[in-house]
């Protein structure tokens, strides 16, 4: 009866989860799409005299001269790519998904003149056979299938998930190191902070969580850069490279004993540079969390049924590890859980103070250079995360908490 | 119940606010300003109207061509250049730049000082900071009052100044509506996101605006044809072509700067360059504002650093060597280079490392030309460049007078009745039928004898056929194709010269340089496709041309791990023998403290001026002058007040 209830329930989950997808796809793709600027904008800033048909050409590049929703359907599941084809005869091939050369009106509005787009120029429609002849015209697959489309701007022409592979492995490294980090250091001195309420503890946890959660993590970033890179380098002491993932050539790090060579890309070099950035991450992540466990801890230690465990004589500690720590840790599972995205999205900030190449500088990068088709991937992946995460601290919730029950 | 809806409404929410706060404007930063005063000078005051834009082959429509009731008038558009301290503007963005270095960045025409072109004779008005000039000029054109003046219609002197949201356009932005609220004009600040301001469809393009502030990016040939010319300015009526932001139609100056750009002898260029500078200084319709200033920075190891405002710092990277003997170098750069295929990226981080693998066929340090892949200049005097007079049939494609090969419709222009040429004496003429006489240029291009691809394979004739074959084939991805053509038919005669025939009317200075490179036909593909066999659609997709290509230059791309390094290796094969350095590695980092960082702990030997530029981590290299060389210069890249004469 349970199983039952579980697969109803997921199968239910895994629609509404496609269904809030295809939102914010929608969303994400329409607002992308209306967005001033892209990839045509650097006509402006050369010394450059380009004829209609140039400018028609380079919109169809990128496939700016399709319509927008035909430009979405291509992207989301690879269609359309052509007519159909059934039976020798091709269907549709002059259905019109585009238009080369727009005409324009123009008309004073507020007694400026306003240029609009007024239907296309005569035999300059884009057909659905122009989608299939066209050699410059790329057959796609779509999202849904694998297919991200291909980078404008970063890696030109080329796939997005290229893009996307050569970043994930540092994020992921990065980012699940700081998670864990801040598992293991924010639940335990949650818990201190509450059994020790208003101890001398209490009150040096919570001022560090308050100075760690407001500290701008650039400026605690490059703080760290100065202290532990810079100064530390010209005072002789041990210090850390200032950025990077790993160092493009071996290098020395002054010791109590004695200079060490760092071999690049060795176990010691890889782990030396993540220091800074991780410390950063988990000290920032440390500060909330703390302070989320110290008050559910605090909360579950004022019920009942801690009281009465206390009353039956059970040691502070299984009290406090047995029944207030489970308890309070279940409003935590969610946020852990939601941390996931994170792992995979990165921190933009961080990866950019210490030129962590990740998915975080990546996404940055790709706003600010107008890339859309990457914007839109790395958009689509987190949001693919942050349902799954819906689904999976709903699931968790269930085993922390028997009296929850999925229906 | 779980409320998992909340949760998915929530995912989806989460995604559409990243991308609205990614599309939020940057903050508006304050900053100190240091007073700078320059000495009063007194000047004749020249009063110009905008001129109704009537030149061929743009049709203009009057409605659209009525004067900005302000910028319409030339004095106040001097009075406000007389109101500008422009030495304070640049104080305000380079606190860290001695006064020598501030005062070599001041500019009075639109040709960067160091230019072969600039001319700074006493024809051209200056405009030192005069307030009192300025509030004098106004009251003349009929402007009074306190503390914002107004017309005798009770008009109001409100300008809307339109720029980026850039942090240091904010900063003298702010200083400049400072100093123009001191003469009385009411400025209203409008930083917009870069994406307006530069869009296809918005901004610049469309003219919206009154005062607009900007970069253009200087060159060894500067150029300006689409700039400045009459039948460049954007309006409805020609859909918004042309690069002639203000609406500026002096005749004079349209016609020096037409002339300037279909000129083959410098010595006439710089004639009509003078000219036209006469009439942009006078009618003061962008007011340069200054060069901006660029940095670099290297180890003071490595000999032969010179970087130019006119080329990218590693187009001598074959002359490098360190001092300490060290064979290796590590080069930060701000942005990774989108491809390595030169004809469908142009990026100025992708022209540095292009250099270190491909060179380039001339170079321009320092505003002028050297011979690099090419073996010499084609000029008249030594026989590469040839001026032919033909008698052109009609029908037959040209180059029309104002030197394009298509119309704006993209069609080819040929000759026929009411086309606009120009004849055998370079003289402007509307062809009326039957024949004309008219110049055809010839040129001869030599690139070096001893040229070799990396893999070791001597370049020939076929690579230089492949190059023409594919960068002319208008599927090939790239932007312009203007050069291609203008080209009439092209004579290989040797594995590295050949004979271009332009089309007659070609007449553009800049033809000295090749309009053909080369690709390696032999090259076979890891799917075992000889590159020559390759159809040009393909081409910016293959590992071979846009990740790891062969080159002739210096060094080989061996290595590119994407958003983190290139490594390049001193090419063996290197026509130029035999390089002090034998490993580059480029470094990516995106943010310019973490590169400063970097440079000062030795992780990175040298930074260009595209990594550095000229914010406050400049002072922090130069703090460090003991252990850096830092060389600090005017940048090519100039900003300007654009007036817009009427908007449309």
């Amino acid at each position: 009866m349970a199983t039952q209830a579980m697969v109803n329930f997921l199968i239910r989950r895994v629609f509404e989860m496609a269904i809030v997808l295809f939102l914010s796809a929608l969303a994400s793709y329409t607002l992308l799409s209306f967005a001033p600027g892209g990839p045509l904008s650097f006509l402006t800033s050369v010394q450059i005299r380009l004829n209609a048909d140039d400018i028609a050409r380079i919109r169809a590049n990128y496939e700016l001269d399709l319509f927008v929703p035909v430009r979405f359907t291509r992207w989301l599941i690879g269609q359309p790519n052509g007519p159909l084809y059934i039976g020798g005869q091709l269907i549709g091939a002059d259905v019109v998904v585009g238009c080369r050369i727009p005409d324009t009106i123009n008309v004073v509005e507020n007694g400026k003149v306003v240029t609009r787009e007024a239907g296309c120029r005569a035999g300059q429609d884009v057909t659905l056979l122009d989608l299939a002849a066209d050699p410059t015209r790329r057959q796609v697959r779509g999202v849904l299938f694998g297919d991200f489309g291909l980078s404008h701007q970063i890696l030109r022409n080329r796939p997005v998930w290229t893009l996307v592979e050569s970043r994930l492995p540092y994020t992921i490294q990065l980012m699940l190191m700081s998670t864990t980090l801040s598992i293991l250091i924010g639940v335990p001195l949650g818990v201190y902070s509450a059994v020790k309420q208003y101890s001398i503890f209490d009150y040096i946890v919570t001022t560090l969580s308050f100075f760690g959660s407001s500290m701008p993590t650039f400026f605690f970033g490059l703080l760290m850069i100065m202290l532990f890179a810079l100064y530390f380098e010209q005072w002789n002491l041990p210090h850390l490279p200032p950025g990077n993932a790993i160092a493009v050539r071996d290098w020395t790090m002054g010791t109590f004993m004695g200079d060490w060579r760092i071999e690049a890309g060795s176990l010691a070099d890889r782990a030396l540079h993540m220091i800074m950035p991780t410390t950063v991450l988990t000290l920032f992540t440390v500060a909330g969390w703390s302070r989320f466990v110290r008050g559910s801890m605090l909360e579950v230690l004022r019920q009942d049924y801690v009281r009465t465990a206390r009353a039956k004589g059970l040691w502070e500690r299984v009290v406090i590890a047995k029944h207030a720590l489970r308890n309070a840790l279940i409003p935590f599972v969610t946020i852990v859980v939601f941390s996931i995205p994170g792992v995979f999205g990165g921190a933009i900030i961080t990866e950019t103070v210490f030129n962590w190449p990740g998915m975080g500088r990546l996404y940055f990068d790709a706003l600010g250079r107008s890339d859309y088709p990457v914007a839109m991937a790395l958009l689509m992946i987190t949001a693919f995360l942050t349902v799954v995460a819906t689904l999976v601290s709903d699931i968790l919730y269930t085993v922390v908490d028997p009296r929850i029950r999925l229906s | 119940m779980i409320k998992s809806k909340r949760f998915s409404v929530l995912a989806g929410l989460s995604v559409a606010g990243m991308v609205i706060a990614a599309c939020a404007p940057q903050a508006v930063i304050q900053t100190q300003v240091v007073q700078v005063t320059a000495p009063p000078e007194v000047q004749e005051v020249i009063q110009t109207q905008v001129v109704e834009v009537t030149s061929a082959p743009v049709e203009v429509n009057t409605a659209f061509t009525t004067p900005h009731p302000i910028l319409g008038d030339a004095r106040v558009r001097q009075a406000i250049a007389y109101c500008t301290n422009r030495p304070e503007l640049i104080a305000s963005v380079y606190p860290w730049a001695s006064e020598e270095v501030q005062a070599g960045l001041l500019m009075d025409t639109n040709i960067n000082s160091a230019s072969w072109a600039s001319y700074s004779g006493p024809e051209i008005q200056t405009y030192p900071f005069d307030p009192e000039k300025g509030k004098a000029l106004l009251e003349e054109a009929g402007w009074t009052g306190e503390p914002f003046r107004s017309n005798a219609d009770g008009f109001p002197m409100f300008l809307r100044f339109t720029t980026t949201t850039a942090a240091f356009r904010v900063t003298w932005a702010s200083v400049f509506e400072q100093q123009m609220a001191a003469c009385g004009i009411q400025i209203v600040r409008n930083h917009v996101p870069a994406s307006w301001w530069f869009g296809s469809e918005s901004g610049l393009v469309r003219r919206d605006f009154e005062l607009g502030a900007y970069a253009w990016v200087g060159e060894t040939d500067p150029k300006g044809q689409t700039l400045y010319a009459c039948n460049q300015i954007p309006l409805p009526t020609n859909n918004w072509t042309g690069q002639n932001y203000m609406g500026w139609c002096n005749e004079a100056a349209s016609n020096a700067i037409q002339a300037a750009n279909n000129s083959l002898d410098q010595a006439e260029r710089i004639e009509q360059y003078k000219l036209f500078q006469i009439e942009f200084a006078k009618d003061m319709v962008s007011l340069p504002v200054f060069q901006r200033a660029e940095g670099n920075a290297a180890t003071l190891a490595l000999q032969n650093f010179k970087p130019s405002a006119t080329e990218y710092y590693t187009w001598n990277s074959h002359e490098w060597s360190l001092t300490d003997g060290g064979e290796e170098l590590v080069l930060g750069l701000s942005q990774e280079p989108a491809s390595m295929y030169t004809l469908i990226e142009s990026a100025a981080v992708q022209r540095t490392v292009a250099y270190l693998v491909f060179e380039g066929a001339i170079t321009q340090y320092n505003y002028n030309y050297q011979t690099d892949l090419q073996a010499e200049i084609p000029t008249i005097d030594n026989g590469g460049l040839v001026i032919n007079t033909v008698d052109v049939a009609e029908g037959t494609e040209i180059i029309d007078a104002t030197g394009q090969a298509t119309d704006a419709e993209g069609n080819m222009v040929t000759l026929s009745a009411g086309v606009s040429i120009q004849n055998e004496n370079g003289e402007v003429v509307t062809f009326e039928g039957g024949s004309a006489m008219m110049r055809q240029l010839v040129v001869s291009y030599k690139f070096q004898d001893n040229l070799t691809w990396s893999d070791g394979e001597p370049v020939k004739q076929a690579d230089f056929e492949l190059a023409y074959a594919n960068d002319c084939n208008e599927e090939s991805g790239a932007v312009d194709y203007s050069t291609c053509r203008a080209i009439e038919s092209v004579e290989f005669t040797g594995d590295t010269a050949f004979t271009v025939t332009y089309k007659p009317g070609y007449f553009a200075p800049l033809s000295f340089i090749s309009p053909i490179g080369l690709y390696p036909s032999h090259q076979v593909l890891s799917d075992g496709r000889v590159l020559a066999d390759v159809p040009t659609t393909e081409w910016s997709s293959l590992p071979e041309i846009a990740d790891t290509p062969l080159g002739v230059g210096p060094f080989i791309l061996t290595e590119w791990n994407k958003g983190q390094s290139l490594v390049l290796e001193a090419n063996p094969f290197y026509w130029g023998g035999e390089l002090a350095i034998k490993k580059i590695t480029i470094l990516i980092v995106q943010d310019t403290k973490s590169a400063v960082a970097q440079l000062l702990t030795g992780d990175i030997d040298v930074i260009g001026s595209e990594t550095l530029g000229a914010g406050e981590e400049v002072q922090t290299v130069l703090d460090n002058q003991d252990t850096l060389q830092v060389l600090i210069e005017p940048s090519a890249t100039w900003e300007h007040i654009d007036m817009n004469l009427f908007i449309p």
